[in-house]
C-alpha cells in the first residue's frame, strides 16, 4: 500500500476544503488534499454563481449578510478575475409592494454596512431593459458574479505552487483512529486511488473534515456524529444573459427569486427542499416550472426563451444535536471541533456557509487547527491574491476579444462557449483530466446551446491525439511538464493556451503506453452527462437542438455501436441516475 | 393555379416532387429553411438495427415484413415498393451524376467507416463513401490534416482497428487546400477543386499510402467537381480513394441536394426558402385544404393548389413544435399525432437506449396512400399528403432509416398524388408549360 506523510490532510475538493488548503499551506503547513471526483464536483459546482452582497440575508440573517460583505470586499482582491463585477439590484414588484420589507431591507443593509442606494428607475431599466415595466423600486447592492470552478482551479494551484499534493479521484474509505473511547486521536485516512484502483494511506496531524453534503459520512468514520440536512437547490440555464446585472426579488428570500448573468448565460435559481442522498438528486418537473414562473415576475417573457439544462446542488445544512456541543464559530458556517464535542482528536469538521465565505470558513477552520496543534501562525489568505487577479475581474468579451485579436476562429473546438484547441490541451496538461466533464469544468466546454454536440466528438479526438503522444496521461496531469509560469486564470483564455509552447507536431501514432483512458468511454460519458442535465428542460427548439445532437451521434457516428461498450468509468453510473422528468408534487420539506 | 404544392425541402420533398413533376404535374416547393441533408453523412441508409430491440440488420428489404410495428412506414408501403421506390432513386442519382451505390451482394448493407470509427449501416452510398465498404478487405490509410477540428484519422484507425480492419492513420497540413485560418469542410470542399491544389494533395498522398492501401479522407473533396477531384487523386495515388463523413456541414448531403435541386429546376419546379409555413385554411365536406399560408419578411402569403403535401420533418426539421406542458403540435396544419403528450414519457434514462427515446418516435398517421388520418383511419383532408420524418411508426435515426423512409414515403406520395390527379382528369396527366417541356427534355 502507498503511503503520504503530511501535516494537514484535507478532504473534498470543492470552495471550502481547496480555500483550507491554501490557507494551511499559506501557514506554512504541508498539505494533502483528498477529492474523490474533480475539483467543484459536489456543490461548488452546482451553485448559481453569486457573489453575495449580503443583501439577500440582510433581513433574515444579519450576522451571515455580514461576513458576505466582508468577504465580498476580500474576495474582489485574492480572486478578482474569478469575480465578473456585475453589480446587483433588488427590485421590488408588484407583488412585493404591500410589504414593509423593501424599508427593513434598506434599514438592514445600513446597519450591516452593505452599500445599498436606491436608484431611479429610469437609470434601471436603462441599464436593464428587460426588467419588468411594473417593477416600483430598485436597490442596488455590490453581488457579483463568480466563477467557482475558475476559483478553486486557481485556489488550488497557488496551493500546489507551494507544495500542496491534490489527489482528484482519491475517494476516503475510512479514518485512521488511534486510542481507547474517550481518548481517540484521528491520524490520516485510507483512501482508493480510483483511476489506478489502488489503495493509500495518509498520515496527517490534522484532518480536516470539508466534505460538504458528505462531511457526516466521514465524521462517522472517526466515530463522531454530524447531522447534515442537505438541502437540494435546483437551478436553471437560459441560452441568453437577459440581465447583465444580478437581479433579486426584494423580499423574503424564497423560491426562484434570483436570475444571476453568468457568463454567456443566466442562471435562474433556485429551490430549497431537504433530501436524503446528496449524491443523486432529482429534478421534478415543477421546479424547472417554478423557476421558469418566478424569473417571469422579473423579467417578463423570460420562460419563452430557451432553457439551456437544469441542475441540482446541495446545500449541507447543519442540524446539532447535541446541546452545548462546539459549533457556531458564527451563524452562517460550521466549525466542529471533535476533540471537544466527540473526544475525538485530530478532526474538524467545517460546513455550512456558502461560496462567498469559503475563505471566511478556511481561516477559522485552520484558527482552531493551530490551536489544537499548539503553534501560532496567522493566516494570510484575506492579504495574498492568488496568480491571476492582475487580469482584473473578468468581462463577458474576453474570450471573443482574445479569439479576434488572436485570428483564432479555426481554432474553436467548442463554438458556443469559444473554447480553442490550445485550451483543451492546456487545461489537460495542467489539470487532472478523467472525463470530458473534468474538461468542461475547467474551460466550459460544452455549457453552450448545443450542449456537446459538435465539442465531445471534438474533444475525444483531441484527447486521443495527446495519448498517441504520451501528453495526456489521464487523471493526474503532467504538472512536471508543464511551463512554470502557468496560472489557472489561464484556462479562460484563448490568447493564453494559443501561446503556450508545446505545440504538437507529426505523430508516428505510437501505442500508448497507458490504455484505461479509452476514447469511446469518454464520449459515451459526456455524451449521457449532458444528457442528464437536459432532460429536465427539454422541448421546443431545445428538444430540436437534442435531435441534432442524436443525428450526429448515431446516424453519423453510430457512436451506440464503438467498441469498449462495456467499459465504465467511475462516474457512469452517476450520470445515469435519476434521468426522468419527474411530475410529481413537491416532496414534504 | 399550380397542382402541387410541397411544404419543405428535404429528401421527401424533393424526391416527391419530382416524381410529380415528372408526370407532369406543376409544382411549388416552399420551405423554411434548408434540411437534414446539411447535417447527414449523405448516404441512404434504409434500415441499420431493429426498432425497440437493436438487433442489427443485415438484409434492410428482406426485414421490411419482420417489422413489428404495423405503423411504420416501410410496412405501410410493403417489401416492393420500397425495393422499387429505391431502385428508381439509384437511376435517378446517374442522371444526377452523383451515382449511389448499393453492395455488391445484393440487398445487403454497407459498412461504412463512421467520424468515430464505427461502421455505418448504409443501404446506398455516393462512389466516394461506397469506396470505404468495410465488407472490402483491403488495408486503409485515414488521412487528416491538421487544425482540422472536425475530422480525428487517429480515432477513426484505431477503432477500425480494434474491430478488425486494418487501418492506420496519418496527418497532412492544412495548407496544402487552403491559406485561411478559419475554415470548414464546405470550404475545403470549395478550395480543393483548384487545379493546384488536387495536385499537391494527390502527390502528398501518393507519399503516404502504401502499395495495395485504400485512402481515407474527410469528406471535402469537392463539391461541384467532385468527380474531377475523385478521378484526379486516383490517377496521381494510383490507389482508391474513399471519403469519411465529418461533422456537420456535410458536404455529400449538400452536393445530393444541390443536385437534386437543380434537376427540379431543370423540371420547372422552384425551391422557394425563406417560406415559413405557418397554417392553412380548409373547407368543404370532405373537407379539403385551399391554401397554406406564409410568413416572409416581406407580407404573408397564401399558396393555393390543388393538392398538398406536408414534408416538414418532425422534431428536427421543425415540423413539429413542443412546450413545456408536453404538448407536441403539427405546425402547419395541427394534424394529430402519435407523440405522447406526457413530457415524463418522452424520454429514457439513458441517451443511447436502443429502444430511442418516445418522443422522437411519433408523427402524424397515414393510410395506405400517405394520407394523413384520423385514429379510427378517416382521410383528414381529401387533397393532403405527408411523408418523410413528419410519419408516425418510425424513429429514423434511432433504426437509421432516415433518408431510405425520406426517399420511399416521398416517392410513394408523389405517385399516389399523380394516381389522384389522372384520375380526376380522366386519362394521363397532360403536360403543358415548362413543366411539359423540362420533363419531356429530361426523359429524352
Amino acid at each position: 500500500m502507498k503511503r503520504i506523510d503530511t501535516e494537514i490532510l484535507v478532504i473534498g475538493g470543492g470552495a471550502t476544503g481547496t480555500g483550507v488548503a491554501w490557507d494551511a499551506v499559506l501557514r506554512g503547513f504541508d498539505v494533502v488534499l483528498v477529492e474523490r471526483r474533480d475539483l467543484t464536483h459536489g456543490t461548488s459546482g452546482r451553485y448559481h454563481g453569486l457573489l453575495h452582497s449580503g443583501g439577500r440575508y440582510a433581513v433574515k440573517d444579519p450576522h451571515g449578510a455580514e461576513e458576505c460583505i466582508v468577504e465580498n470586499q476580500i474576495l474582489r482582491r485574492t480572486h478578482a478575475h474569478c469575480i465578473e463585477d456585475t453589480s446587483g439590484f433588488f427590485v421590488v414588484t408588484p407583488e412585493d409592494e404591500l410589504s414593509d420589507y423593501p424599508q427593513r431591507f434598506q434599514k438592514a443593509c445600513k446597519e450591516i454596512g452593505i452599500p445599498c442606494m436606491e436608484i431611479p428607475l429610469r437609470e434601471a431599466f436603462r441599464r436593464e431593459p428587460l426588467l419588468n415595466p411594473s417593477i416600483s423600486r430598485v436597490f442596488e447592492v455590490p453581488d457579483a458574479s463568480a466563477d467557482s470552478f475558475l476559483a478553486a482551479h486557481s485556489t488550488v494551484n497557488a496551493a500546489r505552487e507551494l507544495g500542496a499534493r491534490i489527489l482528484t479521484y482519491h475517494e476516503v474509505t475510512d479514518l485512521l483512529l488511534e486510542g481507547a473511547d474517550g481518548d481517540r486521536r484521528v491520524v490520516g485516512a485510507r483512501v482508493y486511488d480510483e483511476v489506478d484502483g489502488q489503495e493509500v494511506e495518509i498520515r496527517a496531524r490534522m484532518v480536516i473534515n470539508a466534505a460538504g453534503a458528505w462531511s457526516g459520512k466521514i465524521a462517522a468514520m472517526g466515530g463522531a456524529e454530524v447531522t447534515i440536512l442537505p438541502s437540494k437547490g435546483t437551478m436553471v440555464a437560459m441560452n441568453h444573459r437577459v440581465v447583465n446585472t444580478v437581479v433579486n426579488r426584494c423580499h423574503m428570500p424564497s423560491d426562484g427569486d434570483i436570475i444571476v448573468p453568468s457568463h454567456t448565460v443566466a442562471v435562474l435559481g433556485t429551490t430549497s427542499i431537504t433530501v436524503a442522498d446528496p449524491e443523486h438528486l432529482k429534478i421534478h418537473a415543477w421546479e424547472v416550472q417554478k423557476m421558469l414562473d418566478e424569473a417571469e415576475k422579473m423579467v417578463p417573457g423570460i420562460s419563452q426563451a430557451r432553457a439551456l439544462r437544469a441542475w441540482a446542488g446541495v446545500r449541507p445544512l447543519y442540524q446539532e444535536r447535541y446541546e452545548g456541543g462546539g459549533r457556531d464559530v458564527t451563524r452562517g458556517l460550521t466549525l466542529l471541533d471533535h476533540k471537544k464535542r466527540d473526544g475525538v482528536a485530530g478532526l474538524l469538521t467545517i460546513t455550512g456557509g456558502k461560496w462567498t465565505t469559503f475563505r471566511l470558513m478556511a481561516e477559522a477552520t485552520m484558527d482552531s487547527a493551530c490551536e489544537q496543534m499548539g503553534v501560532q501562525r496567522p493566516c494570510r489568505t484575506a492579504t495574498t491574491p492568488v496568480p491571476g487577479v492582475d487580469q482584473g475581474h473578468y468581462w463577458l468579451g474576453h474570450r471573443l476579444h482574445d479569439v479576434e485579436s488572436e485570428r483564432l476562429q479555426g481554432e474553436l473546438v467548442c463554438e458556443c462557449e469559444l473554447v480553442t484547441r490550445a485550451m483543451v490541451e492546456s487545461a489537460v496538461r495542467h489539470n487532472p483530466t478523467l472525463t470530458i466533464d473534468d474538461l468542461r469544468r475547467d474551460v466550459r466546454l460544452g455549457k453552450g446551446p448545443c450542449q456537446g454536440g459538435f465539442c465531445t466528438y471534438r474533444a475525444v479526438g483531441i484527447l486521443h491525439e495527446m495519448r498517441q503522444r504520451g501528453s495526456w496521461k489521464g487523471a493526474m496531469g503532467d504538472d512536471e511538464a508543464s511551463p512554470a509560469r502557468w496560472e489557472a486564470a489561464y484556462l479562460q483564455s484563448p490568447a493564453h493556451a494559443a501561446h503556450e509552447d508545446g505545440v504538437e507536431s507529426e505523430s508516428d501514432a505510437q501505442e500508448a503506453e497507458t490504455p484505461p483512458f479509452v476514447p469511446n468511454l469518454l464520449l459515451r460519458d459526456f455524451l449521457q452527462e449532458r444528457w442528464k442535465g437536459v432532460v429536465p428542460i427539454l422541448w421546443g427548439q431545445q428538444l430540436r437542438q437534442e435531435r441534432l445532437d442524436e443525428l450526429i451521434y448515431l446516424s453519423l457516428m453510430n457512436a451506440d455501436h464503438l467498441p469498449d461498450a462495456e467499459l465504465a468509468s467511475p462516474v457512469t453510473a452517476f450520470y445515469h441516475f435519476d434521468v426522468t422528468v419527474r411530475a410529481e408534487e413537491p416532496a414534504h420539506d | 393555379m399550380i397542382d402541387l404544392l410541397v411544404i419543405g425541402a428535404g429528401l421527401s420533398g424533393l424526391v416527391a416532387a419530382q416524381t410529380a413533376a415528372d408526370a407532369g404535374l406543376r409544382v411549388r416547393i416552399i420551405s423554411k429553411g434548408l434540411n437534414a441533408l446539411h447535417w447527414s453523412a449523405g448516404t441512404v441508409d434504409v434500415l441499420g438495427y431493429l426498432p425497440d430491440v437493436g438487433t442489427p440488420v443485415e438484409a434492410p428489404l428482406g426485414a421490411v415484413e419482420s417489422l413489428q410495428r404495423p405503423e411504420h412506414p416501410y410496412r405501410r408501403l410493403g417489401r416492393q415498393r420500397v425495393e422499387a421506390v429505391l431502385s428508381d432513386f439509384v437511376s435517378l442519382s446517374q442522371r444526377l451524376a452523383l451515382p449511389y451505390k448499393g453492395a455488391a451482394a445484393q440487398g445487403i448493407n454497407l459498412l461504412l467507416p463512421s467520424p468515430a470509427g464505427a461502421a455505418r449501416p448504409s443501404f446506398l452510398a455516393p462512389e466516394a463513401q461506397h469506396n470505404g465498404n468495410l465488407r472490402e478487405q483491403s488495408p486503409m490509410l485515414i488521412v487528416g490534416f491538421h487544425r482540422l477540428r472536425d475530422f480525428y484519422p487517429e480515432l477513426i484507425a484505431e477503432n477500425l482497428s480494434r474491430q478488425g480492419y486494418q487501418a492506420r492513420a496519418a496527418f497532412l497540413p492544412i495548407a496544402l487546400i487552403t491559406d485561411r485560418d478559419d475554415f470548414n469542410t464546405v470550404q475545403l470542399a470549395g478550395a480543393v477543386e483548384r487545379p493546384e491544389h488536387v495536385q499537391r494533395l494527390g502527390k502528398a498522398l501518393q507519399r503516404l499510402a502504401r502499395p495495395g492501401e485504400r485512402i481515407g479522407l474527410p469528406a471535402m473533396l469537392g463539391m461541384e467537381r467532385h468527380n474531377e477531384v475523385m478521378a484526379q487523386l486516383q490517377k496521381t495515388t494510383g490507389a482508391t480513394i474513399f471519403e469519411i463523413p465529418t461533422l456537420p456541414p456535410s458536404v455529400p448531403g449538400i452536393r445530393l441536394f444541390r443536385r437534386l435541386q437543380e434537376h427540379l429546376r431543370q423540371s420547372g419546379v422552384r425551391v422557394e426558402a425563406g417560406m415559413e409555413a405557418i397554417g392553412a385554411s380548409t373547407s368543404g365536406r370532405p373537407p379539403r385544404v385551399d391554401w397554406v399560408a406564409t410568413e416572409t419578411s416581406a407580407r404573408p402569403l397564401r399558396h393555393r393548389a390543388r393538392y398538398f403535401l406536408l414534408a416538414t420533418g418532425g422534431i428536427l426539421g421543425g415540423g413539429f413544435a413542443s412546450d413545456h406542458t408536453g404538448r407536441v403540435r403539427e405546425v402547419v396544419f395541427d394534424l394529430p399525432l402519435s407523440v405522447p403528450q406526457r413530457r415524463n414519457s418522452w424520454f429514457r434514462t439513458s441517451f443511447l437506449d436502443p429502444r430511442g427515446h418516445p418522443v422522437f418516435e411519433g408523427g402524424v398517421r397515414v393510410n395506405d396512400a400517405g394520407q394523413p388520418v384520423d385514429e379510427d383511419g378517416h382521410i383528414l383532408y381529401e387533397n393532403l399528403w405527408a411523408a418523410g420524418d413528419v410519419l408516425a411508426g418510425a424513429d429514423p435515426i434511432q433504426e437509421r432509416s432516415l433518408e431510405g423512409i425520406a426517399i420511399a414515403t416521398g416517392a410513394a406520395a408523389g405517385q399516389s398524388i399523380v394516381a389522384t390527379h389522372t384520375a380526376v382528369n380522366g386519362t394521363s396527366a397532360v403536360p403543358n408549360g415548362a413543366a411539359a417541356t423540362s420533363s419531356t427534355r429530361n426523359s429524352s
